[in-house]
């Protein structure tokens, strides 16, 4: 019970963190990652290429590995101390926590949000060309709309992802909710406690996470009516 | 027939303690922390706590087999039966103690706090000022070690940062990101002589444990509290160790000083 009071303001001090670093770094990621799914469709190789190998390498490597060359790797070459803006970035922790993750969930996305592109129908996107429609309004209106519906589930995923991935960040002297338990651990030895009351609160944040997700689902599904009755209905016995 | 029920349970003993192998010694050390505990690529482990578990398992008639492992996670691994003692220049302090017992202390080195040499922090020569003077100041330490105590304690100010390895808060020193670092004095040293190391320069103030309980009572074995038999072993063997000054030598070999500390 002690324990308890002792460590549950410290690691909702660290959920603050891990809540910032999800959110800036998800912020970030799908914008650069919508970009990328964009590149993916290009006719030019070149752009459809490197939006494919930036795939690749991302989802293919470790994020731990990813945040390590972006924190102790980057900080050892003198060119990025020397460019005030780059060694902002590089300089703190939490900041190479939200590029690396950033760039990580930017890969994920593109795939994700490709998918939903791929699935949009061609008939309806030609339709749109046929009304006169221009490229951009095309993706505003028709595309994006329909990939989203479609994407949804499998980002909504990669949101839940996100946040346990941001426990790495403590390898690198983040206090999120991870590296506050560190801490505690190394004071109390109280082990198994404080890692559930940590597990909890992760649980907790996912929690609320999905639920939102299931509700932006709920409203952009709302024009196929009601889910279907899936409670077994009594069928009269013919006599 | 006695005999033979004695030694039946006695087997049945030895495989429930799971880690106890007979005729082994398993020892847990961090293998990142010079010229302590330092391991190669293929897992060999020398250093002074190599040299001290080396000694201890001659004197023992074991075996020494060496699990590298970090610091944070020593003392759960001991408790888990993962290896049997601890040797990773330990200091033996209260916190520890409610969870593992220890063998005397068999050795003490000053702590230091090193910084650039532009830092507004190097000319400091009292304990209290260079505390004040961290006020703002970020400090690195390692995460789980007397010196992350120490400044939680005294300095807390400072914005502390914790590393799983010394190394890797050298990078960080040496990359600007932390003001000063704080550990003891033959680690920082292997620090400044390294040509990363070469802007930087102690603080001339001598941290030592009789400054603050934090600190610790020397460096010990970590051992289980149930392994009373074994720490007795352990310590008849250090006090024969530190009589006949082979643990002299050995510290001299690898501080170039005698760290060792009089058999109690």
């Amino acid at each position: 019970m002690e324990l308890i009071q002792l460590a549950v303001p410290v690691l909702l001090k660290g959920l603050w963190m891990t809540l910032s670093l999800t959110a800036i770094s998800v912020t970030i990621g799908f914008n650069l990652g919508l970009g990328l799914a964009i590149m993916r469709g290009s006719d030019k190789a070149w752009v459809s290429g490197f939006a494919r190998y930036y795939s690749i390498a991302f989802r293919g490597t470790p994020l731990l590995v990813q945040i390590f060359l972006i924190y102790y790797g980057l900080g050892q070459i003198r060119f990025v101390h020397d460019v005030p803006a780059l060694w902002w970035v590089v300089s703190e922790g939490s900041r190479c926590a939200v590029l690396a993750l950033a760039l990580n969930t930017a890969a994920y996305t593109s795939e994700i949000l490709r998918g939903g592109l791929v699935a949009v129908p061609a008939g309806l996107t030609e339709a749109a060309k046929a009304c006169g429609m221009s490229r951009a309004m095309r993706f505003r209106r028709i595309e994006f709309p329909l990939a989203i519906r479609q994407a949804l589930p499998a980002y909504g995923n990669e949101l839940v992802l996100m946040v346990k991935g941001t426990s790495l960040a403590s390898t690198i002297t983040v206090l999120e909710i991870t590296g506050y338990a560190k801490r505690l651990m190394s004071q109390t030895f109280a082990i198994f406690e404080v890692f559930a009351i940590a597990g909890v609160l992760y649980l907790a944040l996912n929690l609320v996470l999905i639920g939102v997700i299931r509700l932006v689902e709920r409203r952009l599904m709302r024009h196929t009516g009601p889910a279907p009755q899936t409670r077994p209905v009594a069928i009269p016995q013919a006599s | 027939m006695k005999l033979k029920v004695l030694s039946l349970i006695a087997l049945l003993a030895g495989a429930a303690s799971g880690a106890q192998a007979e005729g082994q010694l398993k020892i847990g050390t961090e293998g990142a922390y010079p010229p302590w505990s330092m391991a190669d690529a293929n897992g060999a482990v020398t250093g002074f706590d190599a040299d001290v578990g080396n000694m201890l398992c001659t004197k023992l008639a074991m075996e020494c087999v060496f699990v590298v492992q970090a610091f944070d996670g020593l003392i759960p691994a001991l408790q888990a039966k993962q290896f049997d003692i601890i040797i990773s220049g330990m200091s033996i302090t209260a916190d520890r103690k409610k969870e593992i017992n220890f063998s005397i202390g068999y050795a003490e080195l000053a702590n230091k706090v090193v910084v650039a040499k532009d830092s507004d922090l190097a000319g400091i020569t009292e304990i209290p000022a260079l505390l004040a003077a961290l006020d703002g100041h970020s400090v690195g330490v390692q995460a789980g070690t007397t010196h992350a105590h120490f400044m939680e304690k005294l300095a807390p100010t400072a914005t502390l940062k914790s590393y799983a390895t010394l190394d890797e808060m050298q990078i960080d020193l040496a990359n600007g990101r932390v003001d000063a670092g704080f550990a003891d004095v033959s680690a920082l040293q292997s620090f400044l002589d390294k040509p990363e190391g070469a802007n930087f320069q102690f603080v001339d103030v001598n941290i030592i444990s009789t400054f603050d309980a934090t600190l610790g009572e020397g460096v010990g074995v970590g051992i289980r509290q149930d392994d009373t038999d074994l720490k007795a072993k352990i310590d008849t063997a250090l006090c024969e160790l530190i009589a006949d000054g082979s643990m002299k030598a050995s510290s001299e070999k690898w501080f170039n000083m005698d760290i060792s500390r009089p058999c109690q």
